[in-house]
């Protein structure tokens, strides 16, 4: 297990310096939409919040923690804080393989197909798209949330932002939930899965969803990609812990101690895997972890937009 | 020795930790929790009502293995929110590190 305190020292000073928890500057983590055709004006704002583009340095940085941890060279970890923060994260960025990269804009240019075959009048505008600071909330670090949240925050209230469509549950969680509560700023939240409008004979084929804890508990938006699919012909066949009993991937846990967050993944994938149906996730941190144990995980975006 | 600090439930409500004290110890929690850890979280929640605050500062790191899952909090009988409970915890013990 890595010292708590000295990883929140690291992740709170690079969001306050550089707005993202990696130090990456953002037009090296957010490429995903250089190749596509999206409106910059319509009536919902489509915000990533970063977390497929985070995939592959999360791969890569949690790699070297899992090498170290418990380890004389854990203690090191304190010093990163010192390291020049954007020095830092463009070498991280320059050590993460491309085709990871690859494979995490692919998520996004799924959903924003998926929206477009709904007929979703959405737009996208890469200056507005900002990591949410979940992980500082989620750390305890409170004081350094509400400051990057307000941040966050302003920035989407200026722009005259209303209507926000999310991709993933924690970034849904923040913005739907913690945003009001920390920052008095509202905003009509929904998840991309929630405005899947369309039918299709392409479907057929089972899987098995893993529902993350912030979809299944804390937003209790469960039954929407099983709507969706539903439409789509694909059948859901369920673990016992499910929906608002869903259990845990581990991903929380992989900056603090990966050894606990391989232990809860294990069992997890075992649960998955007993159905025999492919394994679908609906959340980065999920996606990532999950597929560690080497099983076959594919986004749910990916499904659906195999039908559109 | 450890000592005993009644007003530590009501130090904890500034960082979100108003429901620790409903809590009757039943342990539903420490049988849900994917950790399977030690008595966690019943054991935090159980230092909050004794006042515990030492044992809390003493080796706080403990807090960070919790998931913020949420089963805890989905099954609690009492509506202790154990999974906040501790969240709140950590928030407790940043603002000391901090200060410190």
């Amino acid at each position: 297990m890595y010292s708590p305190r000295d990883i929140i020292e690291v992740i709170a000073g690079n969001v306050r310096k550089t707005r993202s928890p990696f130090a990456i500057p953002r037009s090296m983590v957010n490429t995903w939409w250089k190749k596509e055709t999206l409106r910059s004006e319509g009536d919902a704002l489509l915000f990533t919040g970063l977390m497929y583009q985070f995939i592959p340095y999360i791969e890569k940085s949690t790699s070297y923690l899992e090498k170290y941890e418990d380890t004389k060279l854990a203690s090191l970890v304190r010093f990163a804080k010192y390291q020049p923060k954007r020095l830092s994260g463009i070498g991280l960025a320059l050590m993460t393989p491309g085709e990871k990269k690859k494979q995490a804009n692919e998520i996004l240019r799924n959903i924003a197909k998926v929206l477009t075959r709904s007929d979703v009048d959405f737009y996208y505008k890469p200056k507005l798209d900002f990591y949410s600071g979940i992980l500082l909330y989620d750390l305890g670090d409170q004081e350094s949330f509400v400051e990057h949240a307000k941040f966050v925050s302003g920035k989407l209230k200026r722009a005259g932002v209303k209507k926000i469509i999310t991709v993933d549950p924690h970034t849904t969680y923040a913005l739907k939930v913690l945003y009001p509560k920390y920052t008095g700023e509202s905003f009509e939240v929904k998840a991309y899965f929630e405005l899947v409008n369309f039918s299709s004979s392409n479907g057929g084929g089972q899987v098995t969803l893993h529902d993350p804890c912030f979809y299944g508990r804390y937003l209790e938006l469960s039954d929407a990609p099983r709507r969706a699919l539903e439409k789509l012909g694909v059948k859901c066949v369920e673990v016992r812990n499910s929906g608002t009993f869903t259990n845990c991937c581990g991903g929380p846990a992989e900056s603090i101690s990966p050894s606990l967050s391989k232990e809860v993944m294990e069992r997890r994938v075992e649960e998955l895997r007993t159905t025999g149906a492919p394994i679908v996730a609906m959340c980065p941190i999920c996606l990532g972890n999950l597929r560690k144990s080497g099983a076959e995980v594919e986004d749910l975006s990916a499904v659906i937009a195999r039908c559109a | 020795m450890t000592l005993v600090h009644p007003e530590f439930a009501e130090e904890l409500d500034r960082f979100g930790v108003d429901t620790a004290l409903e809590c009757f110890n039943c342990g539903t929690c420490a049988a849900i929790c994917p950790l399977i850890y030690e008595h966690f979280p019943r054991k935090m929640v159980r230092y909050i009502q004794l006042g515990a605050r030492d044992q809390i500062l003493e080796h706080p790191e403990e807090l960070w293995r919790c998931l913020h899952c949420g089963l805890c909090t989905q099954t609690c009988p009492r509506e202790a929110n154990p999974g906040e409970v501790i969240l709140g915890l950590k928030r407790f013990v940043v603002d000391h590190w901090r200060r410190n």
